[in-house]
């Protein structure tokens, strides 16, 4: 057996190097492509979610995000929880939220007629402090038009792109339900308005400073004044914060869940992780493009693997003879099939080495560079080392069935036919 | 030593049957240089192929050193060329993505030895028929000659019991013919190498001891001469 697979790397050493370049160059092709489908195609369509999960922890959750229980208004323990955050050593920055659903009429003055409607929406205030929003999530890179909350500012309100016809990338879609601002924009004033828990409706006007955008819907769909102003306006449970996103060390999310679980014993509130918090369908999403690429992936095995065949079946066809001879001379047939598997295992090393260097060392840079622009988000490519090894053995291991079965087909024939070529 | 007991090789079956060997019984004792000869379908080659378990016959049997042949595996058999055979080609049969050195040194690395002795080996086999040379040569850069002068390297190079050379001079002018004749020759007597070859040319045939002639499968003469010098 060692001294069959000696003789069969022997004989594919000087095979490969003597036989014709262009159709090892076009072999070794087809195996870098086939390389490529196998992680490139399925990292960038699974990239596409995982993209928008990125977004999401980068852009609003931070690595962990703890949120109102449900059926609760508030978190509950609040100001003890931020505390705790605070002076946790592993934690590097909190932004605590105000929430609070509110209506926003668009225009003061003119009073709609009879058979019209507001110009009013349903939207969701949230109340940031400025300073921390800002380590956490970067919030002024969002900001499109106009200006940033200043800290503890009053009267001015930042609106999210997508909830102002004149910005709104849904604006020509006529999506049943979907009401959006029309006639304002960065100075105009909007009036505020949500019901008091005890009965009444609190009101407040402000001046529109700013619009944000992302592909975020937390951000693009929402309204933002600072906290302290949100603070006043609510009737109740004043330090009482909607949502905490807490920037941390990602691997270290699960055990500052585990550990703010611990402190908040008996106190509602919903503590997860970043990838916790991802809603279901977009994982269902992820999950069902990480099938499609793997069934594309899929084809591409079987067409390297019928390329490596077909290569392999031809070059032993036409060396009949000569392998017919050695057999003749006393040469194993397992070491001249063995020299077959060399040479398929040789084109499936040196695509799958070529494919791993464009893979990491240019695709996979540059995509986290220039992202590709998806409505929904910023798909990046996904390929890790372990995905690539995995993809990497199946590959080879597919070429080497592909380069043993022509290799046997061929060998087996009786020694004297592939001799004289009967 | 080799024998054979009432071979025979036929080839199809019923009335399209074909009886190329018809019960041949003759002996090659250890350090003969055996020609057979005969016209075009006498079944010469295919005798060879018989000897040298190339092939295997309808029935008889072909005795090697006592060891009944037709018992053998396919595996043993190619142990057995491998060890105690070597070929020489009509078409030379070398291996074209191989050098002269390499394609000598092949069965020698086969049988076990490194890549360095195998070489060694082969370098001196080929020194033996004058084309240590061209060892670094392709089969593409040899003449026919040449080509056939390594293939003999090749056989000879692991030290085989015995030759076998199958019409080697056929693809070859009578200059380059001759050159291979002597070189077997040399073989002879030099190294006492049993050498059992097939050629339709008397004139070769005359380089061995012994001539064996085969007539539609059945020998009709065996004579023992003085080989031409």
């Amino acid at each position: 057996m060692l001294l069959s697979l000696r003789v069969g790397f022997f004989l594919a050493l000087r095979q490969l190097r003597r036989s014709g370049k262009g159709t090892t160059t076009l072999i070794i092709f087809v195996m870098i492509l086939t390389f490529l489908n196998l992680v490139v195609v399925s990292g960038l369509l699974v990239g596409l979610i995982s993209g928008s999960f990125k977004q999401f922890r980068e852009a609003y959750s931070g690595e962990v995000l703890v949120t109102s229980a449900d059926g609760r208004d508030y978190i509950e323990n609040s100001p003890a929880l931020i505390s705790f955050l605070e002076s946790h050593p592993k934690v590097e920055a909190i932004s605590p939220r105000y929430s609070v659903g509110v209506q926003l009429l668009g225009t003061l003055t003119d009073l709609p007629g009879k058979n019209e409607r507001a110009n009013r929406i349903g939207i969701s205030l949230t109340g940031i402090d400025p300073a921390r929003e800002e380590v956490v999530t970067g919030f002024s890179r969002f900001l499109k038009y106009g200006e940033h909350l200043n800290e503890g500012e009053e009267g001015y309100i930042l609106i999210g792109a997508n909830m102002i016809k004149k910005y709104s990338s849904f604006a020509d879609a006529n999506i049943p339900g979907l009401t959006l601002l029309e006639d304002v924009d960065i100075g105009s004033r909007v009036r505020v308005s949500f019901s008091r828990a005890g009965g009444g409706v609190v009101s407040k006007e402000f001046i529109i400073k700013g619009i944000v955008k992302s592909k975020v819907d937390e951000i693009s769909t929402r309204a933002f004044i600072t906290d302290k102003e949100l603070k006043k306006l609510l009737p109740v449970n004043k330090e009482q914060v909607q949502s905490i996103a807490i920037r941390t060390d990602y691997e270290y999310a699960p055990t500052l869940v585990a550990e703010t679980k611990d402190f908040m014993e008996g106190h509602a509130a919903r503590i997860q992780t970043t990838d916790e918090a991802i809603p279901s369908f977009l994982r269902d999403i992820e999950q069902t493009f990480s099938i499609l690429g793997n069934a594309l992936s899929s084809v591409a095995l079987i067409v390297a693997s019928i390329t490596v065949f077909i290569v392999i079946f031809i070059n032993a066809v036409t060396k009949r003879k000569f392998i017919g001879i050695m057999k003749g001379i006393g040469i194993s047939p397992q070491a001249i099939q063995f020299s077959y598997i060399f040479q398929a295992l040789f084109y499936g090393v040196i695509g799958s080495l070529i494919g791993v260097i464009l893979t990491f060392g240019i695709l996979k840079p540059y995509f986290d560079v220039h992202p590709i622009d998806f409505p929904f988000s910023d798909g990046i490519l996904v390929a890790t080392a372990e995905g690539a090894a995995i993809r990497i053995a199946i590959l080879l291991t597919v070429t080497l069935i592909a380069g043993y079965i022509p290799a046997k087909l061929i060998v087996r024939k009786n020694t004297l036919d592939s001799i004289l070529g009967r | 030593m080799i024998r054979t007991e009432k071979l025979v090789k036929s080839y199809g079956s019923g009335e399209l049957e074909l009886v190329v060997l018809k019960g041949l019984n003759f002996e090659i004792k250890t350090g003969e240089f055996v020609a057979i000869i005969g016209p075009s379908g006498s079944g010469k080659s295919t005798l060879l192929y018989q000897l040298s378990l190339l092939d295997e016959p309808t029935s008889g049997e072909v005795i090697l050193d006592e060891v009944r042949t037709g018992e053998l595996s396919l595996q043993e058999k190619t142990d057995i060329r491998l060890a105690k055979l070597g070929y020489v080609f009509q078409d030379y049969a070398l291996l074209p993505e191989l050098t002269a050195l390499e394609n000598v040194a092949l069965p020698i690395i086969m049988q076990g030895l490194t890549t360095p002795e195998a070489y060694l080996k082969a370098s001196l086999a080929l020194e033996r028929i004058g084309m240590v040379d061209k060892k670094h040569n392709l089969p593409s850069q040899l003449s026919g000659g040449q080509q056939q002068r390594v293939s003999i390297a090749r056989a000879i190079a692991h030290e085989p019991q015995i030759l076998f050379a199958d019409e080697p001079t056929a693809n070859l002018d009578s200059a380059n013919g001759l050159r291979v004749m002597e070189a077997f020759r040399d073989l002879h007597e030099k190294s006492d190498q049993t050498i059992i070859m097939v050629t339709h040319e008397p004139e070769y045939a005359a380089f061995a001891g012994r001539i064996i002639t085969l007539v539609d499968g059945t020998i009709v003469s065996d004579e023992r001469k003085k080989p031409l010098k």
